[in-house]
């Protein structure tokens, strides 16, 4: 796994994403760039804006690769309160716009663009991994 | 992102060039602000050079869409990025929102 650790953290998701869409494990094609980077924009948001009260904190991020599968597998860990993404509410995409709440999108766009994820914690950390089938 | 507005007799012409992520929304918002207040309630939104949107940016859309409603107004976004448009059909903006 290629990875780096990011401490502070405070204003610097664009850093961190532009570290990850840096891998040489991340695909050529555009429109899964455009996918991949989507989502990775919103779960490193996510730990950036909420996991650590002020935002002191690290977060380590990393991708790796499947040579047999190309399956593109993305890792965030951070040390932050507990939170699991995947335990929150789907947006109810039918209301009207006046109805439609503000905000609460990101970890759903990042479900709808990624092939899996999945979520534990463990040691104290949050680690959240995200997979992408890919071609090259 | 590079917003150009330009209001020609009743209505409000509005250019988006480049994206809109975490980085820059807050100035986004700011840069569009003049669109949710006022006689602008008939607003047709050039989207062919916008190449990325986060849910930052469309936070920002929704407000503005809100306040062009509440205004009984009208707002379009045309000539929209197929990949941009799939990240507005996936949470629902495109019921919401008209696109051309």
């Amino acid at each position: 796994m290629i990875k780096k650790r990011f401490n502070p953290i405070t204003d610097r998701s664009s850093e961190i994403i532009a570290f990850l869409m840096a891998s040489p494990d991340m695909p050529k094609d555009d429109d899964l760039r455009f996918k991949i980077e989507l989502s990775i924009e919103e779960a490193v948001e996510n730990v950036v804006q909420y996991a650590y009260e002020g935002g002191i904190g690290w977060l380590e991020a990393g991708t790796s690769l499947d040579d047999q599968s190309l399956i593109l597998t993305i890792e965030l860990r951070d040390a932050g309160v507990p939170f699991n993404p995947l335990e929150m509410e789907d947006p109810d995409i039918t209301l009207r716009a006046d109805e439609r709440p503000v905000g609460g999108l990101g970890i759903y766009l990042c479900k709808s663009m990624m092939d899996r994820i999945s979520y534990r914690y463990e040691d104290g950390n949050n680690i959240l991994i995200m997979e992408k089938q890919i071609t090259n | 992102m590079i917003v150009t507005i330009n209001k020609q007799d009743e209505k409000t012409f509005v250019v988006l060039d480049g994206r809109v992520d975490s980085s820059n929304a807050d100035q986004f918002q700011k840069d569009v602000a003049p669109l949710m207040e006022g006689d602008n309630t008939d607003i047709d939104i050039d989207c062919t050079n916008m190449t990325y949107t986060s849910s930052q940016g469309l936070r920002v859309f929704l407000l503005l869409q809100k306040s062009v409603s509440s205004r009984n107004g009208k707002m379009v976004m045309r000539n929209m990025d197929p990949r941009v448009k799939e990240v507005f059909d996936i949470t629902g903006f495109s019921n919401i929102i008209t696109i051309v």
